[in-house]
């Protein structure tokens, strides 16, 4: 299979490109600046399919390129790039996204436009650049790229609060990146030199305690991004105050850099550590769950409500990662894709109201559905898919996750976080039933215009993927299998090895743990 | 004087020719060319400096053009060359005529070359002193505006006590170690302190001279003030390459000395100082340059940090934050200078806005912050990576760690300069153009800025050539 070259590349820099392009256009011509910006990320959205044609169903890293970067000094850097199936779908997703997310700002950005597509497209190059970064230094530079536009976002088109919440967001994210840093820096040492590919590092026997606190540091730069409770309280903030393309793709992607980073980095990485915090972690992600889901009940702002499901969703997602097993795993990557989309959605729908009524609060509402028909069904199956119907995309991911983690040593969380389901089908339907039915009494609704042609056709291709992903969601899962049958290989065989010498020392979990993959193995094909 | 020492002190021969040519010039044609003269001296003594054929070495001037010096000479004659591009529009806003300013950043440039071409102590001595009092002219200069003057006179009196520290520390070195090559003295002296009185006096006055110099906690209270009151082009240049030359004078006395080690007590305690010091005074200010010049302490006593790192990654980190640095703070400093004008530009608050109304100046002054916190892909992170790096690895573990923490707290204050530029609504919009002089100062620090950010290879091959 001859690869097209250098397809990650041009896939990362073309937006690159476009934002240059952008700098000479002038600042009065709004649709020009978003002509440009839509037609660049249509074309890299086009440029990225041959990704998924061309993609081998195996476990290997493909579309590879390597080339040194930085290679003075005591370092040797290199510009290595490359997805495998965990990567691909993350990488579509953004690229996936990006169009409808500019499209969405048509009408609701209408200051420092050109500024504003500039941000977009610079924050598509971080977020591409760090799901195929396969060099530790190059995905940290692509991870910090993304915070400066996205800053930005917050903090110029954001609402009342933009800049507290820009400044939360900000701090965050530097001090959780920076303690990476340092973990990395040290990662390097133990390696003794060389370079900073991450093949190369997955080989490494760490002992223990080394593993113990460079697993804490980069969790925390990951947990702090996903968001898990308690580091989570920058998300709803910056959610409510960003622009709705911002939040769109904050939700849809940014969010998912945390959750592929535990998958990417921190488990294969250290897998003793991830056995040792398994525990906490799947607590954390419960609470999580049922915390951000009782929170978002007793939400006045539908945005907010949003952000707060956001939380328990990547709950899910972290429950099924660290069940380190197929299903699981399998799970927690269809359920990012499944929130990218369906939250993204969620978040162009409120963006929708709040431009005709310029409030978020439920209170404000009631009754749209007979003034907004058309509107009304998409927010139904937008709802639904939040919750996670069967058909739709989000029963697959959350039933994959709960069986990963119901098979794994972490059983009893699964099942805590079972009721998380039924909260979430709570305070989305009482959300919806508030919002879109009862008496159509406020004036000021009873002269709403239903959805125009641009904006059903932004909502029109992520309510067929709803759809898609939710009867037929093989294709998805068949693509990552290998690559995620070899991730968790690698952890069981590291913890596995580990263990053996210092016979006493199992923890118990790693005990339960050791019977699964044999169910596993014939599960998946059940699944399919 | 043979014809080989005159072709080894070419460069400086170009700088104090062109000075003397500018003050020429101003008697004939006054208000005439002096920064065009000065721009062409300087980078023709770059060019020089680069492509000088031979190694050029003078024992009996003290003086030798090695790699280390060429080095250090190029990056203090570009920073002369952007601070003269910054300076004649600004200058010409504010009454500061004549030949003298040009003519003296000649000197002041001068100074720093003869400190980086040095093999002895009494030159190192010349030249830290040549390029002092150039600065204490320069502080002083804007004759309009009282600040200035307290400025200079500020800088004058801790300067002359800096000066004598230096002297009397030398005199000491030379007394214990009986000779006056740099390295041999700095050498046989280090080895010493423990034993020899003399030496560790001779030591200590240097540290505390060199502390002013630098201004590293607690010799800093001199910064924020001449930050503020001298013209804000000279902050420039006074805030990189002054201490880049400090630096370097550090450089040559620890380079056989086994790196930062001999000395590990006093910069281990200056590094923690300054980086607490300067980021935690930082958060308080609301006058832009007193802000820039906290940040300056602190940014020093990361350098200070990489110094305990050893000689071979210490010095590598240092050299490159050294280049680093002076293209953060010139871009930051000029930024300033463009951006102010009127009364204006004296508050952080009187920043509002300008990212609308000024859109280059406050994309560069957005950008130098964002370097100067450390953030990707800016040469600023770049050079803060191998900082710390150089410190794991020279074992300073709790000392990074510190250093990280407080580097993650500076981005609240940098931040706030990127809030005022483009986050807070618009005030009536002053267009007002950039003078092409500004422009291309700024674009230059904004290009090497990004470009040693993304790409840093050629810069740490040619740092890698110069470490021992």
């Amino acid at each position: 299979m001859n690869q097209m070259p250098a397809l990650l590349s041009i896939i990362t820099f073309l937006p690159l490109l476009g934002a240059i392009l952008l700098l000479f256009v002038n600042k009065n011509s709004h649709a020009v600046a978003r002509g440009i910006a839509l037609g660049v990320s249509l074309i890299v959205f086009l440029v990225s399919i041959p990704l998924i044609t061309g993609f081998q169903n195996n476990a290997e890293f493909q579309f590879v390129e390597l080339v040194p970067w930085i290679t003075a000094g005591p370092f040797q850097m290199n510009y290595h790039v490359g997805i495998d199936g965990i990567s691909l779908w993350l990488v579509i997703l953004t690229t996936f996204i990006m169009p409808i997310a500019i499209l969405s700002t048509w009408t609701a950005v209408e200051e420092k436009v050109k500024e504003y597509m500039i941000c977009l497209l610079l924050l598509e190059v971080g977020m591409i650049g760090a799901f195929i970064a396969l060099d530790l230094f190059l995905f940290y530079i692509f991870w910090e790229v993304m915070l400066i536009p996205m800053y930005f976002i917050i903090g110029i088109w954001g609402g009342k609060n933009k800049l507290y919440a820009a400044m939360k967001f900000f701090i965050y994210t530097m001090v959780g990146s920076l303690l990476m840093l340092v973990a990395l820096i040290a990662l390097y040492f133990k390696a003794g030199g060389g370079d900073f590919n991450l093949l190369k590092f997955y080989q490494l026997s760490l002992d223990p305690g080394t593993q113990t606190w460079m697993f804490l540091a980069f969790a925390l730069a990951f947990a702090i991004k996903v968001p898990m409770f308690p580091l989570h309280t920058w998300l709803p903030d910056a959610h409510t105050e960003a622009p709705t393309a911002g939040s769109v793709i904050l939700a849809a992607v940014l969010l998912k850099m945390g959750t592929y980073g535990f998958v990417r980095f921190a488990m294969p990485l250290f897998p003793l550590a991830t056995a040792q915090f398994t525990p906490l972690i799947a607590t954390l992600s419960v609470i999580g769950i049922i915390y951000a889901a009782l929170v978002a009940m007793v939400q006045e702002d539908v945005k907010k409500l949003v952000a707060y499901s956001s939380v328990a969703h990547l709950g899910f997602v972290m429950l099924g990662v660290f069940a380190i097993n197929q299903q699981g795993i399998a799970g927690g990557m269809l359920q990012m894709l499944n929130h990218g989309v369906s939250t993204g959605a969620l978040f162009l729908i409120v963006g929708f109201i709040y431009e005709r009524r310029h409030t978020r609060l439920i209170t404000d509402f009631g009754g749209l559905s007979k003034q907004m028909p058309v509107f009304a069904t998409i927010f139904m199956i937008v709802t639904l898919s939040s919750i996670g119907l069967p058909g739709t995309n989000g029963f697959v991911g959350e039933f994959l996750v709960l069986i990963g983690s119901f098979e794994s040593s972490i059983r009893w969380y699964s099942v805590i976080a079972t009721s998380g389901v039924i909260l979430s089908a709570v305070y989305m339907l009482w959300m919806f039933q508030r919002v879109m039915f009862g008496e159509l009494s406020n004036p000021k609704n009873q002269v709403l215009k239903d959805l125009n042609a641009r904006e059903v056709a932004i909502m029109l291709p992520l309510l067929v993927l709803i759809f898609f992903m939710g009867v037929y969601p093989r294709p998805f899962i068949d693509k990552m299998t290998p690559s995620i049958e070899n991730l968790v290989q690698h952890v069981k065989t590291k913890q596995a090895a580990a263990n053996q010498p210092v016979a006493q020392s199992v923890p118990a979990q790693a005990v339960q743990a050791a019977p699964v993959p044999l169910p596993q193995a014939a599960t998946p094909a059940e699944v399919k | 004087m043979t014809i080989n020492d005159l072709w080894s002190v070419m460069p400086l021969v170009i700088l104090a020719g062109g000075a003397l040519l500018i003050l020429l010039a101003g008697a004939v044609r006054p208000g005439g060319f002096g920064t065009g003269l000065g721009v062409v001296a300087t980078l023709g003594a770059v060019a020089w400096t680069v492509a000088m054929p031979l190694f050029f070495t003078s024992p009996t001037l003290g003086i030798a053009f090695g790699p280390f010096a060429r080095f250090f000479s190029t990056v203090f004659l570009l920073a002369a060359a952007v601070t003269l591009l910054l300076s004649h529009h600004y200058n010409r806003g504010r009454g500061i005529r004549g030949e003298e300013y040009p003519a003296t950043v000649l000197f002041a440039a001068f100074g720093m070359v003869v400190v980086s071409a040095s093999t002895n102590l009494l030159i190192l001595f010349l030249g830290v002193e040549a390029m002092t009092f150039a600065f204490y002219i320069l502080a002083a200069i804007d004759l309009n505006r009282s600040e200035s003057a307290e400025a200079g006179l500020k800088y004058l009196l801790l300067g002359a006590i800096s000066a004598a520290c230096i002297a009397f520390g030398i005199a000491l070195l030379y007394g214990a170690s009986g000779t006056l090559n740099t390295r041999e003295a700095a050498r046989l002296t280090l080895a010493v302190t423990g034993s020899d009185p003399l030496a560790l006096a001779g030591w200590g006055m240097l540290l505390v001279g060199i502390a002013f110099k630098i201004s590293l906690v607690p010799a800093h209270l001199w910064t924020p003030d001449v930050y503020q009151g001298a013209p804000t082009p000279v902050v420039a240049f006074l805030s990189t390459a002054s201490k880049g030359t400090a630096i370097v004078f550090v450089l040559l006395l620890l380079w056989e000395g086994g790196g930062g080690k001999a000395l590990h007590g006093p910069l281990w305690g200056l590094s923690l100082l300054s980086m607490v010091t300067g980021n935690l005074a930082a958060l308080l200010q609301s006058n832009v340059r007193r802000m820039l010049a906290y940040s300056s302490i602190a940014q020093m006593g990361y350098v200070m940090l990489a110094f305990l790192g050893g000689p071979g990654e210490g010095f590598t980190a240092v050299i490159l934050y050294v280049v680093a640095y002076t293209a953060m703070n010139l871009a930051a400093f000029g930024a300033v200078a463009t951006l102010s004008g009127g009364g204006a530009g004296e508050e952080i608050d009187d920043l509002r806005g300008m990212g609308y109304s000024r859109p280059f100046p406050a994309a560069v002054l957005a950008l130098a912050v964002f370097a100067l916190a450390g953030i990707p892909p800016t040469v600023g992170f770049i050079g803060k990576f191998f900082i710390f790096y150089a410190a794991f690895r020279g074992g300073e573990v709790p000392l990074a760690i510190i250093g990280i923490l407080t580097a993650a707290a500076s981005a609240f204050y940098y931040l706030r300069v990127v809030v005022n530029l483009y986050m807070h609504p618009t005030r009536l919009p002053e267009e007002r153009s950039t003078s092409i002089t500004e422009t291309l100062a700024l674009a230059a620090s904004a290009v090497a800025i990004l470009f040693i950010g993304i790409y840093p290879a050629p810069l740490l091959q040619a740092i890698g050539r110069l470490i021992p």
